[in-house]
């Protein structure tokens, strides 16, 4: 029974997180799983109608969802979406916009707040909008890096605004009363209007009523193309890949010349036409017929969203991170009590965990397609996945459940870091112009970031050997020596990868700019893990610091790494600053205060380790197998 | 007697040396990045890595106290270190091949990063649609022009780097027996108007009817270059012949013994054997929005010393190589009509590309032999 044992954890923790990325049944109702597929373009790319509500719900609140009193999501983000593009009455109603700047408070003459983020509908904002616009357009004069909490604040709830109403007007126009009756209205005064237009033109008798009634449409969407944001009219026809995709503005005034109004607008028209009528078999018969067309007209562009969507639904980084915690609990609980059963279900539990975060990771590429590595967001990913995977490596070797504690904590806090980057925007967004290269993107790009994994690795492996050397009396030489050697072995990896990607990184600089070296703040980064990690290896070899000096050493890497990797992007200056963020600086302050505590923590003489009393008396054997490994 | 000079090279083959070498290169490096902040990469880049101390200059002083090693002493110690001990110490075994490999990318490296520093030259080249240069300009640097116009088919230039411009020089230059004297000058300065000076006597030199320039403090921002104004008066044979404030973009004219001259302050031009010109630069974006998808300019090149004229694209990621220079594209400007290209003249470029094969090299060979042994000992166990 007891062998079956580990297996039986780990299934009912498999099964558990299985249950949670297969789609659910949706129940009886409007298809909003079925809008929520529907492809469109925004930033540049295609993506589903529920990325475009989940991308746009981080923009207004720092949860990326509609939130009840209770802070749970009580509507889907496809849901939310659906009524803020077909019924904008409802939607204006719903309590999407964070505020909790005090200032801002202040601005509006609030009272409540108390330090509290405060959630308001776009209703409830109204009042303020005249002078919303008027502190957003002053404080949108200073540079972004110099702007104060409330500009920033001001900027970006003004900038959350806009793209609720660009989003209200992004498949009719948000003032229609019934636009699948006003498309059918518009298709027939089309005709007839334009022909009062020539008439007059000639000077010839002309029916007034059309003329007037083709210029208020005209108008009408003229203005509409003023909030231009999502793009979710397809263009089957389109000669240039820049047309393939439409604002609905665009596509009526197009109808002008042609006199008919296109498939994909009609198809919308229908869809608001019954949502707002309450008529569900309508609505879902609706979906069905656009989504046939779709699959007819432009197959090869929906499939990525429909992938999308299956992805946005399963959430596999949100599981890993659940996962990633059990593993490490089970871990700790290993060496307390059960090791072996705890330590076998904590190690099945991770490569299974290893595979969802390995599939979300793939999945990225693919929808992508692109290296794994593009933004701060998947560098933090793949930090994460880099780590788990050398653990798994090392945890064939040396069998004793460090490397799986190390790896489920690493990826656990890489990817709750990569949840809180996730709040910038859409992570899959298109790539600007410097950094559209493939080829670099994935040599040096990924040996940069897997050079982090792995120095972030041993930096845990050597606050392992400190916690567990001070303070369990488990930690006996022979682990002592294996975790000196692991965290050796893990130097080496970090050292070999940071450097070829730093080479790498310095022959794409000559080939794309003509320069090898620029001592840009991201390549001094770069340069400061490798100078680090040849400090660490040289010492070794030079014997001047024992497993303990190394371990102390590979914590304080963490540092140099987490420094390279985000302190960098708060400097805000050259090629590779791509975005401020202030917010970081808190956390990373304190994680870096901790490193420096548990190398202080190691300083405490040896004699007073519960651990490794004896360790460091190092015996004439040992010694002179020093000096042979340093003579390597 | 090699013994004795063993003797003394030791503390020099020290891998203490190494360790403490790397230590300083870390805390540069840290600094030098911070520091950009506040000065900028161009300045930082003088102050911390080309440069032999970091100084510190006590307020309204003019003394430097040294109190950190600069790049070129540490990657020098660090050069030395690694060939002393290279000769004392390693003797060749196949072992250690891969470090010896790793070792000799890295000296390779090192000295190619001087040569790069002591030569490379990089300058900007800006050019609206249709137009034709034979030069790029120095982003930094600005130099003092005087312009002999009176040739039929070509101008006489001579020119005086910014640097050595400084209240009270004098100059005498390579021809026509004519000195300088600089009279007053700003590095930096700014363009106003008569009515903006906060009083008469607020320091200002006058280029126009309306136009003056006011001092300023030097700039080490990134987008922003110093605008240097200067008062100069022209002497031939002891007899002032010219006289006058110049500006970027307000030229001095003056005539002597017949000939016409001109004085300007400009960026530091680099002239070339050849001319380019700008056929059309594109600006792409992603469909509905405005992020850059691709900047790219098709240009012709034109060299009659090598018969050559041809047409070329420069764009993002793929610069034009010719004739030791690299173009490639860094800007734009004027509603997309103007194309900037940076120009990076470095003799050492092919330098790093041989090194770095060593390195990448040796450190497979290493760590390869060190995973091997790992996993054979590892299986055995």
């Amino acid at each position: 029974m007891k062998r079956f044992l580990p297996w039986i954890i780990a299934l009912f923790f498999i099964g558990w997180a299985v249950s949670q990325m297969v789609p659910h049944r949706q129940p009886p109702g409007f298809d909003v799983a079925g809008f929520g597929r529907l492809p469109v373009l925004v930033g540049g790319r295609v993506m589903p109608m529920d990325s475009l509500a989940r991308v746009s719900l981080t923009l207004m609140n720092h949860y990326g969802a509609y939130q009840g009193l209770d802070r749970k999501p009580i509507k889907k983000q496809s849901q939310w979406l659906l009524d803020v593009m077909m019924m904008p009455e409802h939607a204006d109603g719903d309590k999407v916009f964070e505020v909790s700047n005090p200032d801002v408070f202040a601005l509006f003459q609030w009272q409540e707040g108390n330090g509290e983020p405060q959630y308001h509908s776009f209703n409830e904002l109204r009042p303020f909008f005249a002078e919303i616009s008027k502190q957003a357009g002053l404080a949108s004069q200073i540079e972004a890096e110099l702007r104060n909490p409330f500009q920033r604040a001001i900027l970006k709830l003004h900038d959350a605004l806009r793209t609720y109403i660009q989003l209200k007007n992004t498949i009719q126009v948000e003032d229609s009363l019934d636009f699948g009756k006003e498309l059918m209205a518009f298709e027939r005064g089309i005709a007839p209007g334009m022909q009062a237009i020539k008439d007059r033109d000639a000077d010839k008798p002309f029916n007034q009523f059309d003329f007037e009634q083709i210029l208020l449409f005209t108008q009408r969407y003229q203005n509409l193309s003023q909030v231009k944001y999502a793009y979710a009219i397809p263009n089957p026809t389109a000669r240039v890949e820049n047309e393939r995709w439409q604002h609905l503005s665009e596509t009526l005034l197009g109808a002008l010349s042609t006199g008919k109004v296109p498939d994909a607008a009609q198809a919308y028209g229908r869809l608001i036409s019954a949502y707002r009528a309450n008529d569900v078999n309508g609505f879902n018969q609706a979906i069905t017929d656009y989504d046939r067309y779709l699959t007819r007209t432009i197959p090869q562009q929906i499939q990525r969203p429909h992938l999308e969507f299956l992805f946005n639904s399963a959430q596999p980084f949100y599981q890993a991170i659940f996962l990633y915690a059990i593993v490490f609990l089970f871990s700790l609980f290993s060496w307390l009590i059960w090791p072996k059963v705890f330590g076998k279900s904590a190690l099945l539990i991770l490569a299974f965990t290893f595979l969802i975060h390995t599939a979300g990771l793939v999945t990225r590429m693919y929808l992508q397609g692109r290296p794994p590595v593009t933004n701060l967001y998947s560098s933090a990913i793949f930090v994460g996945w880099g780590s788990v995977l050398l653990c798994l490596l090392l945890e064939r070797f040396y069998k004793n459940g460090i490397a799986g504690l190390c790896g489920a904590t690493i990826g656990f806090v890489t990817l709750l870091i990569a949840q809180n980057l996730q709040l910038d925007g859409d992570t899959l967004e298109m790539l600007r112009a410097v950094l559209d290269t493939n080829i670099w993107l994935a040599t040096h790009v990924v040996c940069e970031v897997f050079g982090y994994s792995a120095a972030f690795l041993a930096g845990f492996l050597g606050i392992v050997y400190i916690v567990r050397g001070l303070f369990t009396k488990s930690f006996d030489q022979v682990t002592a020596r294996s975790l000196g050697r692991m965290i050796y072995g893990v130097v080496c990896f970090a050292m070999l990868f940071s450097l070829v990607g730093t080479i790498l990184g310095g022959i794409w600089g000559d080939q794309s700019w003509g320069r090898f070296w620029g001592w840009d703040p991201k390549e001094n980064g770069a340069l400061l893990v490798v100078l680090w990690n040849a400090i660490i290896l040289h010492t070794r070899w030079g014997g001047y610091a024992r497993d303990r000096g190394i371990a102390m050493m590979a914590v304080f890497g963490n540092v140099i790494t987490s420094l390279s990797w985000f302190g960098v992007n708060m400097l805000g200056i050259g090629l590779h600053s791509y975005g401020f963020m202030e917010q970081a600086f808190g956390p990373l302050l304190s994680f870096i205060i901790g490193q420096l505590a548990i190398i202080g923590l190691a300083l405490i003489p040896q004699k007073y380790w519960c651990g490794l009393k004896a360790n460091e008396k190092a015996s004439v054997g040992e010694k002179k197998k020093f000096a042979a490994e340093s003579a390597v | 007697m090699t013994d004795k000079i063993f003797h003394w090279l030791k503390p020099l083959a020290s891998l203490k040396l190494t360790i403490f070498c790397l230590a300083c290169a870390i805390v540069l490096v840290f600094i030098g990045t911070i520091d950009q902040v506040h000065i900028g990469i161009f300045e930082a880049q003088n102050r911390y890595f080309k440069s032999f101390f970091l100084y510190f200059i006590p307020p309204r002083t003019t003394l430097k106290i040294p109190w950190f090693p600069g790049g070129y002493l540490v990657g020098g110690l660090l050069l030395v270190n690694l060939i002393v001990a290279h000769i004392a110490r390693f003797r060749f075994s196949w072992k250690k091949a891969g470090i010896l490999l790793l070792h000799s990318g890295l000296i390779l490296l090192l000295v190619g990063q001087l040569i790069t520093s002591l030569f490379q030259v990089e300058s900007q080249m800006r050019l609206d649609q249709g137009e034709t240069k034979n030069y790029s300009e120095s982003f930094y640097y600005d130099e003092l022009a005087v312009i002999d116009t009176s040739g039929k088919d070509s101008d006489r230039v001579i020119s005086v780097p910014a640097s050595q411009l400084h209240k009270g020089a004098k100059i005498v230059l390579p021809a026509d027996s004519l000195q300088l004297v600089i009279h007053d000058y700003y590095a930096n300065s700014a363009l106003v108007n008569v009515s903006q000076l906060p009083s008469p006597n607020y320091p200002h030199l006058v280029l126009g009817p309306m136009a003056v320039s006011v001092p300023l403090r030097r700039t080490y921002k990134q987008d922003e270059r110093n605008q240097p104004a200067a008062t100069i008066s022209v002497i031939q044979e002891g007899h002032t012949v010219g006289f006058g404030n110049v500006a970027t973009g307000f030229p001095q004219s003056f005539q002597a013994e017949g000939k016409d001259y001109q004085m300007v302050l400009r960026p530091k031009r680099y002239y070339k054997p050849f001319a380019i010109q700008l056929i059309q630069f594109r600006h792409d974006r992603y469909a509905g929005t405005d992020i850059a998808k691709n900047f790219s300019s098709r240009i012709r090149l034109m060299d009659p010393t090598q018969h050559e004229d041809r047409e070329s694209l420069i764009f993002m990621n793929n610069p034009l190589r010719y004739a030791g220079m690299t173009f490639y594209q860094a800007g734009f400007d004027n509603n997309d009509t103007t194309t900037v290209f940076q120009v990076v003249k470095n003799p050492g470029w092919l330098i790093p590309y041989i090194s770095c094969g060593l390195i990448v090299v040796g450190l497979l060979l290493q760590f390869g032999m060190h995973l091997a042994n790992f996993v054979r000992r590892r299986v055995i166990a």
